[in-house]
């Protein structure tokens, strides 16, 4: 996901202003057919690709759906039992991404403020574009280098690691192969970080000056300043880019087909093999002859993850859409003995305590 | 002095005493505590940029002793005989992701369009579904054109042009319809009261400014999309020889990675560094020539 | 008033004491003291200036700014800088608790604040500004804080945590402010709700709170309203009984009304901002020494 993409700016169609619209309309009908055959043209078809997704899917996987019923989200997968079930799956893409976030967010963040507030500008401009850079690498590279890299590392010196350590050691057992659910996890937060960074940064940018000036003039230190105005004036954009990286995460294919081991029995430890929505796609949809009720099985896996998908982002997607400007109105402003009459567009429970 | 601090008549004082000390005695400590967290930003830093910075260097490291004109240029050959290349693969992902260019872009820009002048319910809605389609798992998007094409008509270069092309379009949709509202009403207007018709409106003013804004965001989808792996593997098939036909099985980088790196063969691994540099180059070529292209086309508007 | 961790050991004997008299009681830990040179000398008749500018400048980058300020802004009352614009009378005032720090402005000369040395290599930025509390020219509460929060940050930031000493503070912070009957009932509210003049008057109980000794008021009412302002000015004469305030002003109205005395900035031959003449306000109005003081006075007043 770009992050140019991720960001929509909200910006006033130019018909809000008014006179034009009425200055379009004016135009003698007729002449501008073609024009209007593009634009409709344009729209019908994005429409129509967009139907005929949810469409062809649900084509697809209606024989597994009906087979399955609603136990499909509980259920094993179990081909020779003619059983479809994407429970273990779900399973494994919850916690594939918890690991994600669980490393990702909290170093991401304190990536971001180290380049927004803490580190020098001419060192910090050039770390945080290489970072951001970073996030245009495929997820196929990335999973490259996990597997030929990554995993003998893991397999040598990190889950033999985390089985030593005390309290860890009950979620770390078994013998360390590399491939496993922790390796997918912490591939996934290698891959989401520079987005992480990214956004987060660029919503700690956007954080007035003023605000910063404040806090210094009221003897802040340089991390009081990051941490209690610029971090909490940045809550929203950091909250919807950790929904985008959590997004990504749950979608990611291919990558994590690589080193997560693709076993579809029930995972006892994060060092076991296991498998995620996404891997199980990869691996099983070759496997599955045409037209067989396994193929339409994997096609009900992608609705599976394709509704998780829709969940988790039209959230960040309200999230964004919700952003309130960062600074409150500064202009001129009224009388003050009359309390200032709430805003509507604040939300309370944002600043209930 | 009329007492403004405190309804108690000296709690003033003692508070201002408290604080005054407070504040002065803290600093040291506070100063440390700066210190220190941000010590641990730094700690944070390094540990998101190690993995990375390992990445780019195993790339470049095991990437470029793969590389040779004749790895460029040449066909695949069964492991261990000399002469291999992934010449017919880098040649599939241009012809793969131009035919998608080539679907997408067009109705992208009148989609944007459609939403730009019919500002309502419709637009919303489409503007939504945007939103929806660029976090779908790409994943998702391979499965359907799979269904659509490949299941109807076979495996094709075609069916991974669509797949590619529905993956951009949203995002195409979304960055043309920013690069549009981001020209001045003024010049809509302007254009519109000297007579001019509304297409060439259209044309002359404003996709000529909205142009670097668009420009910008196609390619930047176009980036994303020459690095895809998930919309190709059940549509495009691969192959083993320079296959020019879009209506057969081609060959493409991310799949050609895929499938070696899943090899144990130590030479299947080297073609796949090798592939993953030439795709990363790729990417990061597609990515630049986003920016300045925008720069170029931004200094020529004003 | 409750005692807490914030109350030092000797606290119930000397928090009885005059505030001026405790600055005397040597504590070893006491950062206030332990890293502010003296200054020797002065006579011991008149009162220690509470600012003191010594050959002033500040430069960004190449560009001076404002050159070679000495000013002494007595304790207690309100000295007001007043000046056309750009002259430097905002880059002075921020000279004073070192806001130029982070913002790449370059100030060079002597700042004393009482007997503490604001640039001498030991005093940190900090010190100096948890002594001097400062009000912007447009009111900039914390948007993500309500009004409780805000009014207590200082305090927060200085490390003072008892619940009972930071709502008393912010009662009495705000009673100053003339703000507590107004939000008594909604310290839970964000403080962005509240109108722009109410805004500024809780940006001043947030200043407040820290009981600096010191205040420096940028423009505080050029964002707001004639009765606004007038609450402002009437909050400004009722501190200055107790606190030393430094005002920048673009009225000369306002000047007249509200200080005490009054330094004049104009911009000299080559466009370098400078102190021209100060004095009190009444001689500065009436009986300017300086025939371009004059010319500028009587050019906005007469
Ligand atoms: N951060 C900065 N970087 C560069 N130049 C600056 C900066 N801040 C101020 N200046 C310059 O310093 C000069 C004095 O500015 P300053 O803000 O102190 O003037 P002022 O007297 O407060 O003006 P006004 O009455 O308009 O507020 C101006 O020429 C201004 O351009
Ligand atoms: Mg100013």
């Amino acid at each position: 996901m770009t992050t140019e993409a991720a960001i929509p700016s909200p910006a006033p169609s130019p018909f809000s202003v008014p006179g034009v619209r009425q200055l379009l309309d004016r135009r003698p009908p007729g002449r501008g057919r073609l024009y209007g055959v593009v634009r409709w043209g344009g729209a019908g078809i994005f429409a129509a690709v967009f139907v005929a997704l949810l469409v062809s899917l649900f084509e697809q996987a209606a024989p597994a759906l009906g087979h399955m019923g609603p136990a499909i989200l509980w259920r094993e997968w179990n081909p020779a039992k003619n059983q479809f079930g994407a429970g273990i799956f779900i399973v494994g893409t919850v916690i594939t991404t918890a690991i994600a976030l669980i490393i990702s967010v909290p170093v991401g963040i304190a990536a971001a403020v180290l380049f927004a507030e803490l580190a020098p500008r001419r060192i910090a401009g050039p770390m945080a574009a290489a970072i951001e850079f970073l996030a245009a690498i495929p997820s196929i590279v990335v999973g490259l280098w996990a597997l030929i890299v990554l995993e003998p590392v893991f397999s040598r010196h990190v889950e033999p690691f985390f089985k030593k350590v005390p309290v860890l050691d009950a979620l770390f057992h078994g013998p360390a192969l590399g491939a496993s659910l922790f390796l997918a996890g912490v591939v996934l937060a290698i891959m989401v970080l520079p987005t992480m960074v990214a956004l987060s940064r660029s919503a700690m940018a956007a954080v007035a000056v003023e605000d910063r000036e404040a806090g210094r003039a009221l003897a802040a230190t340089r991390w009081q300043v990051a941490r209690q105005v610029v971090v909490p004036g940045a809550r929203r954009g950091i909250r919807a880019a950790v929904t985008l990286a959590m997004g990504r995460a749950f979608g990611e294919a291919i990558a994590v087909a690589m080193v997560i081991g693709n076993n579809t029995g029930v995972p006892h430890s994060l060092l076991s093999p296991g498998a995620s929505l996404g891997s199980a796609i990869v691996n099983s949809f070759s496997e599955a002859l045409p037209g067989s009720l396994e193929k339409s099985g994997v096609v009900a896996l992608v609705i599976v993850l394709l509704a998780i998908s829709v969940v988790v982002n039209a959230g960040g997607q309200l999230l964004l859409r919700r952003r309130k400007p960062t600074t409150p109105p500064r202009g001129p402003v009224d009388a003050t003995g009359g309390a200032g009459g709430p805003d509507p567009l604040l939300d309370l429970a944002e600043s209930a305590p | 002095m009329t007492d403004v601090s405190l309804p108690l008549a000296d709690g003033g004082a003692v508070r201002r005493d408290l604080i005054r000390r407070a504040t002065g005695r803290r600093i040291w400590r506070r100063r440390r505590f700066s210190h220190v967290a941000t010590a641990l930003c730094v700690v944070a830093m390094c540990l998101s940029l190690t993995p990375l910075v390992s990445l780019l260097g195993y790339i470049v490291a095991r990437g470029l002793p793969a590389i040779s004109f004749g790895f460029l240029v040449h066909t695949p050959t069964p492991i261990g005989v000399p002469g291999n290349g992934i010449g017919n693969a880098i040649v599939g992902t241009v012809i793969i992701v131009g035919l998608a260019m080539v679907m997408a872009v067009p109705v992208g820009v009148a989609a944007a369009l459609f939403v730009v002048e019919h500002p309502g319910r419709l637009s919303g809605t489409l503007r939504f579904a945007a939103d929806v389609l660029t976090g779908t798992p790409s994943i998702a998007i391979g499965v359907f054109a799979y269904a659509v094409i490949a299941l109807n008509f076979g495996f094709s270069a075609l069916a991974g042009s669509f797949a590619l092309a529905v993956l951009m379009l949203p995002i195409m949709l979304r960055a043309n319809e920013e690069a549009m509202f981001g020209v001045p009403a003024e010049l809509w207007e302007a254009g519109l009261a000297l007579g001019s018709r509304r297409s060439r409106v259209v044309r002359s003013v404003v996709l000529r400014s909205a142009l670097p804004g668009m420009v910008t965001g196609n390619l930047l989808a176009m980036a994303r999309a020459v690095g895809e792996t998930a919309p190709l593997i059940f549509t495009i098939f691969g192959s083993q020889f320079y296959a020019l036909r879009p209506t057969a099985p081609m060959a493409a980088l991310p799949l050609t990675i895929y499938s070696d790196a899943t090899q144990p063969f130590p030479a299947a691994q080297q073609t796949a560094w090798g592939a993953a540099l030439v795709l990363v180059v790729l990417v990061v070529v597609v990515s630049a020539a986003a920016r300045v292209v925008s720069a170029r086309l931004n200094r020529k508007a004003r | 008033m409750t005692t807490t961790d914030e109350m030092p050991a000797s606290g119930v004997t000397t928090a009885t004491l005059p505030c001026r008299a405790l600055e005397e009681v040597p504590r070893s830990r006491d950062v206030r003291r332990a890293s502010a040179p003296l200054v020797s000398g002065g006579a011991a008749a008149t009162p220690a200036p509470a600012v003191a500018l010594h050959g002033v400048s500040v430069a960004f980058g190449a560009h001076v700014a404002v050159r070679g300020v000495t000013l002494s802004v007595p304790g207690q009352g309100v000295t007001a800088l007043v000046g056309p614009s750009g002259c430097g009378k905002t880059s002075v005032l921020r000279a004073v608790n070192r806001l130029h720090d982070e913002t790449g402005g370059r100030v060079t000369g002597r700042v004393l604040l009482g007997e503490l040395d604001v640039y001498a290599s030991g005093t940190p930025a900090e010190l100096v500004r948890s002594r001097v509390g400062m009000v912007f020219q447009r009111p900039n509460p914390f948007p993500a804080m309500n009004i409780f929060d805000n009014v207590v940050s200082g305090l927060r930031f200085c490390g003072i945590r008892s619940k009972s000493l930071l709502a008393d503070s912010a009662e009495a912070a705000l009673r100053q402010a003339a703000l507590w009957d107004v939000v008594r009932d909604r310290l839970r509210e964000p403080a962005v709700r509240l109108s722009g003049g109410q805004q500024q008057r809780l940006c001043i109980a947030r200043a407040l709170a820290v009981e600096p000794e010191v205040l420096l008021m940028d423009e505080p009412c050029s964002a707001l309203d004639p009765i606004a302002t007038g609450k402002i000015e009437e909050l400004i004469a009722r501190l200055a009984s107790h606190i030393t305030i430094v005002l920048v002003t673009h009225n000369m109205f306002q000047a007249a009304r509200v200080s005490d005395h009054t330094a004049v900035f104009l911009l000299g031959e080559d466009r370098v901002g400078e102190l021209v003449e100060a004095g009190t306000t009444a001689e500065i109005f009436s009986n300017p020494k300086d025939p371009r003081t004059r010319a500028y006075v009587t050019g906005h007043v007469g």
